[in-house]
């Protein structure tokens, strides 16, 4: 009873539901994943910091870029196609906070690869209140 | 020749690893086909390369890292089990496939018959 109440008080609900349930993201980036553009990651965070793991099958580590700008992560590289196309692919992560930009640390093996995102200790500090 | 069924022959092993099939390209040159198959995170002991009856199949199982002390939270890469299998045609020599296994790509060489070569003959002038 309630639902079609709802129903009534909104008779759009049920399309704007479907449309909100309907996986754009999910379809987006599986398709841009399998055109190469979009490369998977798993992440695994910690006291400690982040460690992002990226897939890159056939791509030459030579062609690997992976730059952090302010707290923007972010993993670049050219994939050489074996009819020698050249397809880019990128993707970029906020960080959630501060790091330690000296001790990022990157490999690659087997076609994945793993950077490792030191967290920067910051110290708390208690700010004194002046009472005027 | 057996009767039993092919799925009782081999029950099926775990089946907590889903199964794809890998991302696969085939090239054709006047000597030989390459394959070049894309298995990211898979180290060369896992791939498995069976030829039987003419038909080449791919079995590799990835290794998916975990780092003490860490939680995962973005989960994209899952452990999963690559599967394919080629019809191989008749003209291809199977005992010269080669395979290599470099940047997570394993690439296999299936070269072609001496004799399905295109090759030129002279004519003998009469």
């Amino acid at each position: 009873m309630r639902a079609y109440l709802n129903t009534i008080g909104n008779p759009w609900r049920v399309f704007d539901e479907l449309i909100g349930e309907f996986p754009y993201d999910l379809l987006n980036n599986a398709w841009r994943a399998r055109t190469g553009q979009y490369p998977h990651v798993n992440v695994w965070e910690s006291e400690q910091g982040l460690v992002v793991e990226a897939e890159a099958a056939g791509v030459d580590p030579d062609k690997l870029d992976v730059t952090v700008d302010a707290n923007v992560l972010t993993i670049r590289g050219e994939k050489e196609q074996p009819d020698g196309t050249k397809n880019e692919f990128q993707r970029s992560f906020n960080l959630p906070f501060e790091l330690e930009r000296e001790r990022i640390k990157a490999s690659v093996k087997n076609g994945l690869l793993t950077v490792s995102i030191p967290r920067l200790a910051t110290e708390k500090r208690t700010i004194a209140i002046e009472k005027l | 020749m057996s009767l039993i069924k092919k799925t009782e022959q081999n029950p099926q092993k775990e089946i907590s690893r889903l199964e794809v099939t890998p991302v696969t390209r085939v090239e054709e040159n006047k000597d030989a086909f390459t394959l070049t198959v894309e298995l990211p995170g898979v180290s060369e002991k896992d791939i498995e390369l069976t030829l039987e009856n003419r038909t080449l199949s791919i079995t590799a199982e990835n290794t998916v890292q975990s780092f003490e002390g860490y939680t995962q939270v973005l989960t994209e890469i899952p452990e999963v089990r690559y599967r394919a299998a080629f019809d191989l045609p008749e003209h291809v020599d199977t005992a010269a496939i080669k395979a290599a296994n470099k940047n997570g790509l394993l690439i296999l060489t299936l070269p072609k018959r001496e004799e399905v070569k295109p090759h030129r003959i002279a004519i003998a002038a009469g």
